[in-house]
This record gives structure tokens, C-alpha cells and sequence, in this order.
């Protein structure tokens, strides 16, 4: 770590320079490139109606003919939010806001089934191999200025998870990208709840010193583990009902069972209330994870990265489990070394849902792209591989009949594109989040200049109250946070303990 | 024969010229080059290997214009013909490009490829030796050739790759390696291609007094280290020192024969390694960065130091910079007249993903980089900067023939790599660890229908 200070001194540092220093100047400070409130701004306003004229329109809706996939010179309504139709020549009201979208590529809001983005502080509970009582929605932090860095890069939902350091991990959150409202702002109400799987080598601490060795050390004891949990969630479920009925023939004075978090959240997966997220490589534990799925009731929502998943395709469709993927990762630790570009294509080849993640904050900004490799490496048609990162997520994650396609009836969530949604050369113009416009690029550029000489501005204050830290106030060190990721991917790792 | 006496005059030029630069490792060619002034073209030909005639392709040169319905003609792995119109020599294999589009090789700038298989199992990582001063440590002895990495990233068109290793503060030696061959020692284009310097952490703004400390502390070891050589330079010369491998490592660095290979990220920190290297009077240099080298550009211009620009598809530093701060520093560079090329990470993990390098370019494009000079970055700027641009970079008369076959342009990721050429030897993209599984479980047996 020669070249870059080690971040958690910095970080600690930074932490005490800001409270010290700068009287607070600093923390005044723009803390993004449009609005340096913006995370507490009010959102922004919701136009009762947005057409957007002359565009080509990728609608990803399913069953639609190949020539009606892609719309040219096509316009899309939105009224209240809500979508209401695509078409050509659509009346609008005189008041309507009107978008020339000639050139431009529209697409849904893309859709990440596998990020990090927002949860602050530890991502595992790593105390516990099952820690399913832990929540995501309880940490999560709509300050993190990669909510709007993503919205620059056409994201509009994500499944936050935690990482994969147990067998069975916590609770998830699908947030919508609301960029400015508080942390329940983000949550989007109508999804299902979900729960962190975790198989292979991280659950089995294979690639870090843990403190303490802890059970399982091998792919049979993640098994074992998962098992145990859910039998004990079944004596759990029979103790309440048994308890229930009881109560219901009228017997009093009775000691009700006490409530167990944990459990409770075991005995959704198994009523099907709570979509299991289950991080995996080989095809081995994912043929294990859905006997045991099978044996206590339930489907597997989606393998999460499954690079081995098309080794065992014809299975996975057949269960109807979904499968969330890296487009191209590999060789990173031994239980990828089979991981192939090609997976997606050949999943999709034989009928699994299919879907490509992030588990980026980076990559989360450029999902379009990891789209387009499905069309490099096995030829999914375009339309298809789009739908990697729209509709085929939403469908994964249950929220298909409010998002992931531009179809009347569902939210505003759309991307305007400069160029085909697919190439490299195209840049995101415009980022809808229910009818209302949470990015726009041009409005970014012309407010840096503002926020620039904002920022300058309170230097000079700084500088011009005479504290001999002033210079301090001019720091470019980078943001601790973000030294953790250049660190990882300077010296070779990933991000273990989130994930991968 | 009909081969255009032109282009042969120039061919002959060129190896004129090459014969009196970098000839100590290709003691061969500067034979060859011998020969061939003292032969006519006709017998030249005709006494050498078989020629390959590509033809019928957009020939992208990179050096120059495009080629439209271009021909290529390669005899004993090196380019002896480019341009329209040439006649195919009798004899020469024909191979049909009609509609196809020829590049020469991305070149990796930064690279631990054949040196790492896989990050996290620590018995296949050969990258980092211990020890401050490493300089007598030669990155290309554990060049592993059959690593399963190098024909996935050929399969995307990256045909070279410098790599260097990341142990101390000198970490040792840097080569330039061709990703095709049978071994090391003939996969290597070009040793030492540098010495690399990870610059010590700068204090900034905001660390407290340990940090401060350790980081004054490491450059004042450099200071001794650096000192320490010269001493021993001068006792050398007295003959009153021992030989010593780790000072004598440093001595070619010392008097500008291997060019300094500086790795140095934050503003802070290129600042400070740049006014380092100059009272060291080191300015055989290049600059191995990230996106800071935008807040240094006009200084990196006037002072002409290259650089190689990694973490383009990064996240901002910081939290106040906009969005695409990293996407757009190439074009800050570019604005600025600085000589750069664009490289993924010099990490483990970049290794696996090498193929993607074209990528990182085309978002640089996206974002304000003409695209030509996008191109550029990842072929003849690299090769350029890592004093290798008369063997690779372009598609140019006495080049290597490494290049490859495309549909279209391939900084486009839906455009498909067909055929990849390295030093004139077909390379089978079908032989493969990734494209036999794919091929093994595409062609798994479907399940049966299951009956209504």
C-alpha cells in the first residue's frame, strides 16, 4: 500500500478534521457535483404529465414481435408518474412538459439485483453463520452519493444485500434511487422482503484469517448449517401454531412460546413470503441449495453471481430459480475458475431467467454495458440482453408488475440515452424515477461551475479567518471511502467481505 | 514477384534504423536487417519464410488513414507490405478478409498478467517480493505461458502486455510481453522495459502526526537508498565495494538507461514523487496514475512526462468531484498535450478482465476523447511509451504482424473478436479454457420434453 495512505487512518483522521477543524466550514462544503444539499433537498417535482417526443423507444416488455421491440420515432407518456402510453402523435395537455427526444434512445430504468450501494457500516454480521435477523432497511444511508452517481449512469432500483460471510445472512432492501430523501424515502413499498444466502468459499471463510475459526470450513457443512436453521424454524412455526390453536380453544393462562426473530424470518422463506438471494459459484452447491429448497418448500428467488449456473442450466430453469450474474468475472479465487462470459447466454439459451448485477458501486453505473456483453459473448439478440438489466431483474426481485418495462400502468422510471443503449459511446442524458427527474446531465454540467465557486468561496472564508489549518480546507486526499475500493482494486481484493 | 519496390525501400530503411536501437535483443533480426541491405528485394524473398497475404479488409493502421479493401502482406512474423492495391506475391498463402476489419494488438500498459492465476490463492501469485529495494528482480522469469488467463484476453484483441511486480518501494524490472508463445524468454519483447517506483504515501491534509511521520519517513528512505547507490557507484569505479546485486540493480536507473517507472496515484503524491525525480535528476520517466493526473496536466505536459492512465472505469475520489471525473481525465490529458495511453490496473484482480482494455478506452470516448485517439491509447500511445513501437502499436511495414480480425469496431463491445494474429503465428481463439466449456455444456444434451 505503498502509493495511498492507509485509509482507515485516514478516514479517522478525516473523521476528527472535520469535527475539529473549519468550525464546520467543511462539512458546509458541497459534497456532490449539483447540489450540495441535495441529500436532504426536497425531491423533485412530479410534472403531471412528461411526453417524451420522437425517441427510440426500447420498450422491453415481453411478448412483443421483434419489429414492435424497439419503437422508432415513437413517444412516451407519462401522467401522474405512472406510464399511461407509448405510441406515435400522443395528445397531451398544453401544460404538459415535452421532451425532444429526436436521436435519443429511451429504455426503462435499469435494475441492479445485486448491490451494496447505501448500506453503511459492517455488510456481515460475522459473529453468526445464520443471521437472518439482521435488516439492511436499518442501516441504510441515502447520503451515499453513489445513489446519484448511478442515477448518472441510468439506475433506478437496486436489491441491497448484505455480504456473503454466512451461510444465511440478513434481510434485504430494494430501494428506488430517490436521491434526497431520507432513508425510508428509499425503500420501495411494493417489494417483496427478501433474505442473503451465502455458499462456497466465503461462508466457509476460505479466504480471510477469521478471528475465530467458525463452523462450516467446507461446502457440506454450509449444507448442514442451512438445514439445522430451517429445522429449528420448523419446531419454531409448530410451537407458535400449536400455540395459536390453543389459544383459539379457548385455553388460558398459557406461556406463549417466546418470539425469535431469526426464526420467524426462516419461517417466511418457507411460507413464501421472503425471497431467498443466494450468493453462489459452483454448480455443485447451487444443485445442493435447491434440494434443500425443494425439501422445506420453497423456490430459490435467485443464485446470486451462479457463475457455475450454466453448467447446470437445464436445472435451474427447471426449478425456477432466477439467476443474477457477473457478465465476465472470473479467475478472482479458485471457485470461479470456471466462470465463463458465456454464462448468461447459455442460461438465457435454455430458458432461465437471467439477469446481470453490479456489486459495484462502480459497475452499478454502467449495467447497460454489462448487457451488451451478453450480445458479445454468445449472441442473446440485443432486445434480450437488455432485458438483463431491466424487466428480468424486476421479475427476479417480484416487482415486475410495477417496474423494469415501459409499459402502460407502470412507474415512470425511465433512462434517456444519447446514442443505443448498448454501445460504449452512448452517455445518459436523463434519469426518470416515478415521473420526476432525479438526473439530468446538462443541468449537472451547468451547476459545477456554481458549485465550484461555492466550494472556493467558503475556502477563502477559511482562509481569510486566519486558522493556520486553512490549507487543510484545500485537501484533494480522496474520499476515505472510496481509498477502501481504489486499495482492493489496486492490490488485488475484491471486496470479500461484501461479497464476491 | 511484384512486391511494391517502395514499400521494400522503406522496409529497408526501417530495419536500418531499428539495427542501432534495442538490437542487443534481437541479435537475429539486426542479422536479417544486414541481409537485406545487401540483397535485392527479388533474392530477399525468395530466401526467406513463406509469405501470408491478408486481404481484402479495412486495414486500421493506427499510424495512418485507414485502409479501405487493404492488403497486409507477413513473412517471418514481421509486416513487409501494407496498402491498397498491392499485388499478392505467387506463392503466398491468401487469406480473405473481405468485409472484415484488421487492428494491430491492444496493448496492456499495466498489467500482472502470466504472473498471478488467480488473486486469492496465494501459491499462484508470483507479483511482490520482500524487501524495500528489489531492483535486482526481473518481472519476467515467472511469466507463466500456459497461464489460462492469456488466451482470454488475446480472445479480446489484447495481444501485449507490460507487467511488473508490486513488492517494496523499488519493486523490480518491468517487461514487455507478447501473450503468445512458448515460453518466456520468446514471449518477451522488451526487458528491462523500466524500473518500477511505487512512490511512498504522501501526507496530506487531515492524517494525523503517525502518518505523517511513517510517510516522511519511507521518502527519506528512498533518499538513502538512492544515495546509497550512488556511493556505491563511486566505489565501484574505486574498486573498494563488494558486488552488491541490489545496488547494482539501481545503477542503469541511476544513469538513464532504464527509464524510471513511477506509480503514483493522489495529487499529493504525483507532486510530490515529480519534484522527487527531479532533484534526482531521474527524467528518463513514465507515469504510471489514475484519475489525479487530471489536477497535474499542465505540469506533465511542460515537463513532457508520459503516462500510463489506469482506472478509468473507477468511482470519483471524492465526494464533491463530479460524476465522471474519471471518465473524463483522458480527455483533460489530451486537452492538456500530454502523452498518455490507457491501461486497465497493474492488480491481480485486474488480471482476469484484461481483455476488457478496449472498454476503458471507449469510455474515455463517451466522454469527450476523439475516438481515434481513444484507439490510440490502447495500441501505438502504449506501445509508444514503452519503447516497444518498432516491434508493435500499429499495422506498419517492419512491425510484428500482431493484429487482429474484427466485425467491426471493436472499442464497441457487441463486436466480436474473429482472429487474432501474434508475430505472424495464427492464434486458435477456440483453444481455450473458457470457449471449451462453453462449447462442452452448449452442446450438453437438452432434457427431454416432458409429456403433457
Amino acid at each position: 500500500m505503498s502509493h495511498i495512505s492507509n485509509p482507515r487512518r485516514t478516514r479517522e483522521a478525516m473523521t476528527r478534521a472535520s469535527l475539529v477543524l473549519l468550525s464546520g466550514v467543511l462539512l458546509a462544503l458541497p459534497m456532490q457535483a449539483f447540489d450540495p444539499d441535495a441529500w436532504n433537498a426536497e425531491q423533485p417535482e412530479q410534472p403531471g404529465v412528461i411526453v417524451v417526443r420522437g425517441a427510440t423507444i426500447w420498450t422491453a416488455a415481453d411478448d412483443v414481435s421483434p419489429e414492435d421491440a424497439v419503437l422508432e420515432n415513437a413517444d412516451l407518456l407519462i401522467r401522474a408518474g405512472v406510464i399511461e402510453a407509448i405510441g406515435q402523435n400522443l395528445q397531451v395537455p398544453s401544460d404538459a412538459v415535452e421532451i425532444d427526444g429526436t436521436g435519443k434512445h429511451v429504455t426503462p430504468g435499469l435494475i441492479d439485483a445485486h448491490s451494496h450501494t447505501a448500506a453503511s457500516g459492517g455488510l456481515n454480521e460475522g459473529s453468526n453463520n445464520v443471521t437472518s435477523e439482521v435488516r439492511v432497511a436499518d442501516v441504510l444511508n441515502p447520503e451515499d452519493v453513489n445513489l446519484y452517481r448511478q442515477l448518472a449512469g441510468g439506475l433506478t432500483i437496486a436489491n441491497v444485500l448484505h455480504g456473503s460471510a454466512n451461510a444465511i445472512g440478513g434481510q434485504n432492501a430494494v430501494i428506488k434511487l430517490r436521491w434526497g430523501l431520507e432513508a425510508d424515502g428509499l425503500l420501495m413499498q411494493e417489494a417483496p422482503q427478501g433474505i442473503k444466502f451465502a455458499l462456497g468459499e466465503n461462508p466457509k471463510r476460505s479466504n480471510f484469517r477469521a478471528p475465530e475459526p467458525r463452523y462450516p470450513t467446507t461446502r457440506q457443512g454450509v449444507e448442514k448449517s442451512i438445514r439445522e436453521a430451517f429445522e429449528a424454524a420448523i419446531d419454531y412455526r409448530d410451537a407458535h401454531q400449536a400455540h395459536n390453536r390453543a389459544l383459539k380453544m379457548g385455553k388460558k393462562n398459557l406461556v406463549p412460546p417466546q418470539r425469535d426473530f431469526q426464526l420467524e424470518a426462516l419461517v417466511e422463506i418457507m411460507d413464501g413470503t421472503r425471497l431467498v438471494h443466494a450468493h453462489s459459484y459452483r454448480a455443485d452447491e447451487i444443485l445442493m441449495l435447491m434440494e434443500v429448497a425443494e425439501d422445506y418448500g420453497f423456490t430459490v428467488a435467485t443464485f446470486q453471481h451462479v457463475l457455475e449456473g450454466y453448467k447446470v442450466a437445464d436445472e435451474l430453469a427447471a426449478s425456477g430459480s432466477g439467476a443474477s450474474s457477473f457478465s465476465d468475472w472470473w479467475a478472482y479465487k479458485y471457485e470461479v475458475i470456471d466462470a465463463i462470459p458465456h454464462n448468461g447466454a447459455i442460461m438465457w439459451d435454455r430458458d432461465v431467467l437471467v439477469s446481470f448485477n453490479s456489486d459495484s458501486g462502480e459497475l452499478a453505473r454502467r449495467l447497460n454495458l454489462e448487457a451488451a456483453k451478453a450480445v458479445r459473448w454468445g449472441g442473446v439478440p440485443e432486445v434480450e440482453a437488455l432485458k438483463f438489466v431491466t424487466l428480468n431483474p424486476a421479475k427476479q426481485l417480484q416487482i415486475d408488475k410495477w417496474v423494469g418495462s415501459l409499459e402502460p400502468g407502470k412507474h415512470g422510471d425511465f433512462v434517456i440515452w444519447s446514442g443505443h443503449p448498448l454501445s460504449t459511446y452512448s452517455r445518459v442524458e436523463q434519469t426518470w424515477v416515478d415521473g420526476r427527474k432525479y438526473f439530468d446531465r446538462q443541468t449537472d454540467l451547468e451547476a459545477r461551475e456554481t458549485i465550484a465557486a461555492e466550494r472556493q468561496a467558503l475556502l477563502q472564508e477559511v482562509r481569510d479567518s486566519g486558522d493556520e489549518r486553512a490549507e487543510d480546507a484545500e485537501d484533494t486526499e480522496p474520499d476515505p471511502e472510496d481509498v477502501d475500493r481504489i486499495v482492493d482494486s489496486y492490490h488485488g481484493h475484491p471486496h470479500q467481505e461484501s461479497g464476491r | 514477384m511484384n512486391l511494391d519496390k517502395t514499400k521494400l525501400m522503406h522496409l529497408r530503411s526501417h530495419l536500418v534504423s531499428k539495427t542501432s536501437h534495442r538490437s542487443s535483443h534481437k541479435p537475429v533480426f539486426s542479422t536479417l536487417a544486414m541481409l537485406m541491405i545487401l540483397l535485392s528485394p527479388w533474392t530477399l524473398v525468395a530466401q526467406d519464410g513463406p509469405i501470408v497475404a491478408l486481404v481484402g479488409a479495412t486495414v486500421h493502421t493506427v499510424s495512418g488513414d485507414d485502409i479501405g479493401n487493404g492488403t497486409v502482406l507477413v513473412q517471418d512474423g514481421r509486416i513487409i507490405a501494407v496498402g491498397a492495391g498491392i499485388e499478392t506475391p505467387d506463392g503466398a498463402e491468401v487469406v480473405d478478409l473481405s468485409g472484415k476489419h484488421l487492428y494491430p494488438g491492444f496493448v496492456l500498459s499495466a498489467s500482472a498478467l502470466g504472473l498471478t492465476e488467480i488473486g486469492a490463492v496465494r501459491a499462484t501469485n508470483d507479483l511482490g517480493e520482500i524487501g524495500d529495494n528489489n531492483a535486482d528482480v526481473r518481472a519476467e522469469v515467472a511469466f507463466n505461458a500456459d497461464s489460462l488467463l492469456l488466451p482470454e484476453t488475446m480472445a479480446g484483441g489484447v495481444l501485449t502486455a507490460h507487467v511488473s511486480m508490486n513488492g517494496g518501494t523499488i519493486t523490480g524490472t518491468t517487461a514487455v510481453m507478447r501473450l503468445h508463445g512458448w515460453n518466456w524468454q520468446d514471449m518477451t519483447i522488451s526487458t528491462p522495459a523500466g524500473m518500477r517506483l511505487d512512490f511512498p504515501s504522501v501526507s496530506t491534509a487531515g492524517d494525523d502526526e503517525e502518518d505523517a511521520e511513517s510517510s516522511s519517513e519511507a521518502i527519506e528512505q528512498l533518499d538513502e537508498l538512492i544515495e546509497n547507490a550512488e556511493h556505491y557507484a563511486k566505489a565501484k569505479a574505486a574498486g573498494t565495494v563488494d558486488h552488491d546485486p541490489k545496488m547494482e540493480g539501481l545503477l542503469p536507473l541511476l544513469e538513464g538507461e532504464v527509464p524510471l517507472y513511477l506509480f503514483a496515484y493522489n495529487k499529493a503524491q504525483i507532486e510530490k514523487a515529480l519534484d522527487w525525480t527531479a532533484e534526482k535528476g531521474l527524467d528518463n520517466l513514465v507515469l504510471f496514475t489514475g484519475q489525479d493526473a487530471r489536477y497535474v496536466a499542465e505540469r506533465l505536459a511542460t515537463e513532457n512526462i508520459p503516462v500510463v492512465l489506469t482506472g478509468i472505469l473507477s468511482l470519483p475520489w471524492r465526494a464533491w468531484e463530479g460524476y465522471d471525473t474519471p471518465f473524463t481525465t483522458p480527455s483533460v490529458l489530451h486537452e492538456a498535450g500530454v502523452r498518455f495511453a490507457i491501461s486497465d490496473s497493474a492488480s491481480s484482480f485486474g488480471a482476469m478482465n484484461s481483455r476488457n482494455l478496449p472498454f476503458h478506452a471507449a469510455q474515455a470516448a463517451a466522454f469527450g476523447l476523439p475516438k481515434e485517439i481513444a484507439l490510440r491509447s490502447v495500441t501505438l500511445s502504449p506501445a509508444e511509451i514503452l519503447g516497444v513501437a518498432d516491434h508493435i502499436g500499429s499495422i506498419d511495414v517492419g512491425k510484428e504482424a500482431t493484429f487482429f480480425v474484427s466485425n467491426g469496431d471493436p472499442l464497441e463491445i457487441r463486436t466480436s473478436i474473429e482472429r487474432v494474429w501474434v508475430q505472424g503465428q495464427e492464434v486458435d481463439l477456440k483453444n481455450r479454457h473458457q470457449y471449451r466449456l462453453y462449447d462442452k455444456y452448449n452442446n450438453r444434451p437438452r432434457p427431454a420434453a416432458t409429456s403433457e
